[in-house]
């Protein structure tokens, strides 16, 4: 399957600068809607590498693929297939928002009628639906940065690239903006590029990370796997007589080791829940003081990439409340 | 379906060509532009004169009928001809309306993208720099044709159509002068226009920048003639750099002394593309500080 983001000894020169010093890396699969995350401190090259694969900046050795296809000598066809939310304010101040909309959608390649068309839908879809005869001028920040999110996907897209689209939300547009980014890769099979200071947005949206330091990459994970692997591996205190629990834990297929009176180590497989757990220990007359699950948190990857935290020896614990929220 | 019911479907239907979308911009600009009462009041006010040209030439291809009748010599007659001079007359006139135009509407093409950050939505998509910018000289040359060529045509096929075939087979090449002269006319201030727009946020700033380029050139190849006691400084008039070739494609005499015609399409040529290398330069998605 063609890698929707296919880099290759990316060197990129700012003036006399090397923003991008050789980075290499194949991130998401074409047809299938994942959202890539893009950290890194300030300074590390993310908008750099952004407006490369836009074809804004031309690479100095190297090359960078979106589809399959050359980001600077294809960059017509990569253009085609790509939506971009910029960071900062940008649009076309004295426009009403479906004139905005239908214009960008028209340069897109929509014929007139379809663009009218979509850009009615996609203002209705982010929210904007009343809104849409204001010029964009008057709009609020929050308002700002949907129109920015409606102009990006009006064409459909196959990747689009949001530039820290939550900048400036209150906690409530926050949650619908990134309500919106799930539903393009999920519902619509879009594949997002997410670049964002928020690790928390990152986390709660993206499937994979990428990690940018000094113009190189120090982290790529994969957070989908890595979520379903750390979920295996919990730790539990309960209270009772919890002598016959690992026979029980074997009933179920899971198996666990008692590390002193109380305390249980767990390795879950695969297709057992959680909730499995809490249906044995109700059964076997035991109450959970604690259930937590072994996993690095992105923060403490991140921090660990960026070289602000000392790697751990084993990784970090996660505490979770005993009352849902795992 | 209503469409706050249907909800967003990703767009999967045909797209338009390279042509299509190159048209875009231009249609979305000349909506607004001609939203503005001031540009259609000057609109209008540019075909007086030739409505003008027009009864001029009609007497002109009737006068044996009219002056028959009154009693006029011979002379007169000549005085009516329609050659040459009549459309350098012509096209003169014109072009001042074209040069407001382009002040009125040229500011507000390009300084709004800027002041807005909008040129990374436009180069995010397929479109590039270049396809911008003959985008936006689009918008300024289907106007500016309102008020030149397409009038300039209109009275050239009035004469053609009044006069016959035997005044077009020996006038022809008045035609091609008229239509070559006013594409250079119009390519140059079309730059001009946008150079200023790019550079300049303020629209009537702009607007006047527009109309000094062309007296603050004219007033330093005077001053560099008049320093110098020479002819060449002319050649960095742009305005009588045009007037002249003008003159020259339509068959006048032009002045025995200074540079020559093709010196002046040569200074005319390097004033093309230094407005566009400026402009070039200030059109980037990104600002990049080295």
């Amino acid at each position: 399957m063609t890698p929707v983001v296919s880099i290759d000894n990316l060197h990129v020169h700012l003036g006399r600068r090397e923003i991008l010093q050789g980075i290499s890396c194949r991130l998401g699969a074409s047809g299938v809607g994942k959202a890539i995350g893009l950290l890194g401190p300030n300074g590390a090259g993310k908008s750099t590498l952004i407006q490369t694969l836009l074809g804004f900046h031309k690479p100095s050795a190297g090359s960078a693929q979106i589809l399959g296809m050359d980001c600077h000598k294809e960059s017509a066809k990569v253009k085609a297939a790509i939506g971009y939310m910029p960071e900062n304010d940008s649009f076309i101040a004295d426009m009403t928002a479906v004139s905005f909309l239908r214009l960008m959608g028209e340069i897109s390649g929509l014929p007139p009628a379809a663009a009218l068309e979509k850009a009615h839908e996609t203002l209705f879809h982010v929210g904007l639906g009343e809104a849409r005869y204001r010029t964009v001028g008057t709009y609020s920040l929050g308002m700002k940065q949907m129109a920015k999110l409606a102009q990006a996907i009006i064409h459909g897209p196959q990747l689009v690239i949001l530039d820290e689209p939550t900048n400036g939300l209150d906690p409530a547009a926050r949650q619908r903006m990134l309500v919106l980014i799930k539903e393009m890769k999920e519902q619509h099979g879009m594949n997002v590029l997410l670049c964002s200071h928020l690790l928390r947005d990152v986390e709660e949206v993206c499937d994979e990370v990428v990690i940018l330091k000094d113009g190189k990459i120090v982290h790529q994970a994969d957070l989908e796997a890595e979520r379903s692997t750390n979920r295996r591996f919990v730790q539990l205190e309960v209270t009772g007589d919890d002598r016959g629990f690992a026979a029980v834990l074997h009933e179920i297929g899971a198996e666990g080791v008692s590390e002193s009176a109380g305390n249980w180590r767990i390795v879950l497989p695969k297709e057992i829940e959680i909730g499995a757990l809490w249906r044995i220990t109700s059964r076997e007359h035991l109450r959970i003081t604690k259930l937590a699950y072994r996993r690095d948190s992105l923060e403490e990857i991140f921090l660990k990439a960026v070289g602000h935290l000392r790697p751990a020896p084993l990784a970090t614990t996660q505490e979770a409340p005993v009352h849902g929220g795992i | 379906m209503a469409v706050f019911r249907r909800g967003y479907e990703r767009y999967n239907g045909p797209l338009t060509g390279t042509a299509a979308r190159l048209l875009v911009m231009p249609r979305f600009a000349w909506e607004r532009i001609l939203s503005h009462r001031f540009v259609v009041v000057l609109l209008m006010a540019s075909m007086f004169w030739p409505l003008a040209c027009i009864a001029f030439i009609y007497v002109s291809n009737h006068a044996d009928t009219l002056l028959g009748a009154s009693g006029v010599g011979g002379g007169f007659s000549k005085m009516l001809e329609i050659n040459g001079k009549f459309f350098n007359v012509f096209m003169s006139v014109q072009v001042v309306f074209g040069m407001i135009l382009a002040a009125v509407a040229g500011p507000g093409l390009i300084a709004p993208d800027l002041a807005n950050n909008g040129l990374p939505l436009y180069f995010a998509r397929p479109l590039s720099r270049w396809t911008y910018v003959l985008s936006r000289m689009i918008v300024l040359l289907g106007l500016l044709s309102l008020v030149t060529l397409i009038p300039g045509l209109l009275v050239f096929g009035m004469q053609v159509s009044m006069a016959g075939s035997t005044w077009l087979s020996n006038h022809w090449s008045i035609g091609g002068g008229m239509v070559f002269g006013f594409l250079l006319w119009m390519v140059i201030v079309s730059l001009v226009a946008m150079t200023s727009s790019a550079y300049v946020k303020w629209r009537v700033v702009a607007g006047a920048l527009v109309l000094a380029f062309f007296f603050v050139t004219a007033g330093a190849a005077t001053i560099v003639n008049q320093v110098l006691r020479v002819q060449w400084g002319s050649l960095f008039n742009p305005g009588y750099a045009i007037g002249f070739v003008w003159s020259a494609m339509l068959g006048l005499e032009p002045p025995e002394d200074g540079p020559g015609v093709y010196q002046y399409v040569l200074s005319l040529s390097v004033t093309i593309v230094i407005l566009g290398a400026i402009l070039m330069r200030k059109l980037r998605p990104v600002e990049v500080v080295s």
